[in-house]
């Protein structure tokens, strides 16, 4: 599925070049969970906004679902990443002046997959995630695990063989975590591919292989 | 391409921003209506002019007192070189003019200012000495009662044909002329704007009592004329007639004092003979003037002159019409650039999730587009009530609102929004996602 190879990643701030992934190599077959942790500020982010096509490598290889990535057009990458990529990002970001159901209905809105009913589909997916009474409301009036049960909703609704969580359960409680775990291991066991980062070693230790980002590499 | 999608996309950010987004809209909207308003303006006065200098009709040539100088071209300059001087034409003149061949009519008007009573009320009018040509000339329509004859006008019949205006102020409907007049009727009541609107729009005289001065005498300076009939209002800038009182021009020789005439339309019997006729008037007119000191002046002549103060309006027009476009524009501009730096997360979420980089160009430049065709159209829509409101009140001249108007304002709009809507759109769909989406 993933295959990351001799990835490099800096960035520029003034005439400070600051290397933050230095040689990257990472392979994750279908249907893999992984968990990355890492220090705060090692550049996890920048690892899964890169996986994610979000952003681009300065050198190295990058291959999903046996594309070649780093060659790809612009154009290409969004569709890519529309089609095949689930994000839950860190902080949630819903859009504020969406309704849930508006916000979890994004990716179908710029998807061109046919998946019958749209609206029949989020529909079904908030009812899943215990969100159908809180659908036309904004995300401001959400409790945080809400917010991150309307990002997951929003990561899974264009059924991705590949999702990319940054930090899941950042914020939550133990209760909370334990109910959005549950909901990965549902996902994983679909078929899904996943990859967590996480800084907890309890929500790491659901996956099947921890790996952690060090000095700009993954040991 | 899902242009479809990111127009409703558009509408539906332009909806959720609307308090703000409605701050951005006042600028085109006060830009339209100024639009609006303005080009009525502008053509209600033309409008105005050219019914007053322009109602000389092809085939009719207009004989003025003084002596209209000849501007650095050669033509006769209407606008600035009519020179004051007492008139010295006479009703012999106009009787002169009559006898020149090719002359079907001639229409002398002798004009003064003077006091017409009735009962207790006392009103101020311009008294009009002329024929019984006049109210086919001056296009001054009959409400009530009928127009002198020729035969009065031998007879030096004591009768008298009223405008609107003294007619309504000599029973008392109009106070406000009347406390100008100092008159002392506090029986009657002003209309009210909203009486008045009524009254246009259902065409009639709602609140008006069907009360008629017809067959009644009227006093002016002592003497006692008949009131025949009563002009329908014609409300024009400067020579509205709303305000005269009209009589045989025998009549008013014989028990006015008026002597001198103020101006006389002559008309031609044909379109071809006017050059013929323009030049046999003044020739019959020299031979009982020792010097030249009238003016005789033809239509092609008129509209050179109107043709100067048209051009005026529409340098002013364009010049107001760019200015409000630059006001409205930067201002939606900056609104704009605003609401992209503040949603810059939104469009790296958007983007993240797979709008690509046109759809979220078609998002933002669809939200300036409405903004400003919606701002314009609100506009335009207060335009056109202001102008109802003015019509139906105030009567010194009509604004007329042309359909180009509306149309060059609506595409003004337009063009607005898509020229200031390139730049917002170009600067979000520019957006890095996965810096947008570190962007606090
Ligand atoms: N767009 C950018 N421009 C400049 N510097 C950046 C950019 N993105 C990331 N960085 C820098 O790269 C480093 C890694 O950032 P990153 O967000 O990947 O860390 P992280 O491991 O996710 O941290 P955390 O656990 O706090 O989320 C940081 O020093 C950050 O300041
Ligand atoms: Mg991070």
């Amino acid at each position: 599925m993933i295959e990351l190879k001799d990835a490099q990643k800096h960035f520029r701030s003034g005439n400070l070049k600051s290397a933050v992934l230095r040689g990257v190599n990472l392979n994750v077959k279908q249907g893999e969970y992984v968990a990355i942790m890492g220090k705060s500020g090692f550049g996890k982010s920048t690892m899964l906004n890169l996986l994610g096509t979000l952003d681009v490598l300065d050198s190295g290889e990058y291959k999903l679902t046996g594309k070649s990535v780093h060659k790809m057009s612009r154009g290409k990458r969004v569709r890519l990443r529309n089609e095949e990529i689930g994000f839950v990002f860190q902080h949630f970001q819903l859009i504020p002046n969406l309704s849930v159901y508006q916000n979890v209905l994004l990716p179908l809105t710029y998807g061109r997959k046919r998946l019958g009913k749209k609206k029949a589909r989020v529909l079904a997916l908030l009812d899943e995630m215990g969100l159908s009474d809180k659908r036309n409301q904004k995300p401001d009036r959400l409790s945080g695990g809400e917010k991150q049960r309307v990002a997951i909703a929003r990561a899974l609704v264009n059924e991705p063989g590949l999702i990319l969580a940054d930090e899941p359960t950042g914020s939550l409680d133990e209760e909370t975590t334990e109910s959005i775990l549950g909901l990965f291991d549902r996902v994983h066991e679909n078929g899904a591919t996943i990859v967590v980062i996480t800084h907890d070693q309890e929500v790491a230790e659901r996956a099947d292989r921890i790996l952690h980002l060090q000095n700009g590499v993954l040991v | 391409m899902k242009l479809l999608t990111t127009f409703k996309l558009a509408c539906f950010g332009l909806w959720s921003n609307r308090y703000r987004v409605l701050s951005a809209m006042m600028g085109v909207v006060i830009g339209m209506f100024a639009v609006i308003v303005l080009a009525a303006i502008a053509i209600g006065v033309k409008d105005t002019l050219m019914k007053q200098m322009g109602s000389l009709g092809a085939e009719q040539i207009l004989v003025l007192p003084g002596r209209i100088l000849d501007s650095a071209d050669g033509q006769k300059d209407l606008l600035s070189g009519l020179t004051s001087v007492p008139s010295t034409l006479t009703y012999e003149d106009a009787q002169a003019v009559e006898k020149v061949s090719n002359v079907k009519t001639v229409t002398p008007q002798l004009e003064t200012v003077n006091f017409v009573e009735y009962e207790k009320n006392k009103v101020q009018s311009a008294v009009v000495g002329t024929t019984s040509q006049y109210s086919r000339i001056q296009h001054a329509t009959i409400s009530q009662g009928r127009f002198f004859t020729k035969e009065e006008q031998g007879a030096k019949a004591k009768v008298i044909v009223l405008g609107n205006n003294i007619h309504d102020s000599l029973l008392g409907k109009n106070q406000q002329l009347e406390d100008q007049a100092g008159g002392s009727s506090e029986s009657a009541k002003p209309k009210t704007w909203w009486k008045r609107v009524l009254d246009k729009l259902l065409g009639e005289n709602v609140s008006a009592a069907e009360v008629s001065l017809i067959g009644k005498n009227v006093i002016i300076n002592e003497e006692s004329y008949e009131v025949i009939g009563v002009l329908a209002p014609n409300a024009t800038l400067g020579s509205s007639t709303d305000n005269n009182v009209i009589m045989p021009i025998e009549t008013a020789l014989a028990t006015t004092d008026m002597k001198n005439l103020t101006r006389m339309i002559v008309e031609a019997s044909s379109l071809d003979a006017v050059d013929e006729v323009d030049g046999a008037v003044f020739g019959a007119l020299a031979e009982n003037h020792s010097e030249i000191d009238f003016s005789v002046v033809k239509q092609d002549q008129m509209l050179g002159a109107l043709g100067k103060v048209t051009s005026i309006l529409q340098v002013m027009l364009v010049g107001i019409t760019a200015t409000a476009l630059l006001i409205s524009g930067t201002g939606i501009m900056n609104v704009m650039v605003m609401s992209v730096r503040e949603r810059t997360r939104e469009i790296g979420i958007r983007k993240a999730l797979g709008a690509t980089t046109f759809e979220v160009m078609m998002q933002f430049f669809f939200e300036t587009l409405l903004l400003c065709i919606i701002g314009g159209a609100v506009g335009i829509g207060l335009g056109y009530v202001f102008i109802e409101i003015w019509n139906s009140n105030i009567e010194i001249f009509a604004l007329v609102l042309p359909f180009w108007a509306v149309k060059l304002a609506l595409y003004t709009s337009v063009a607005i929004g898509s020229l200031v809507g390139i730049y917002p759109a170009l600067k979000a769909a520019s957006m890095n996602p996965s810096k947008a989406l570190r962007f606090e």
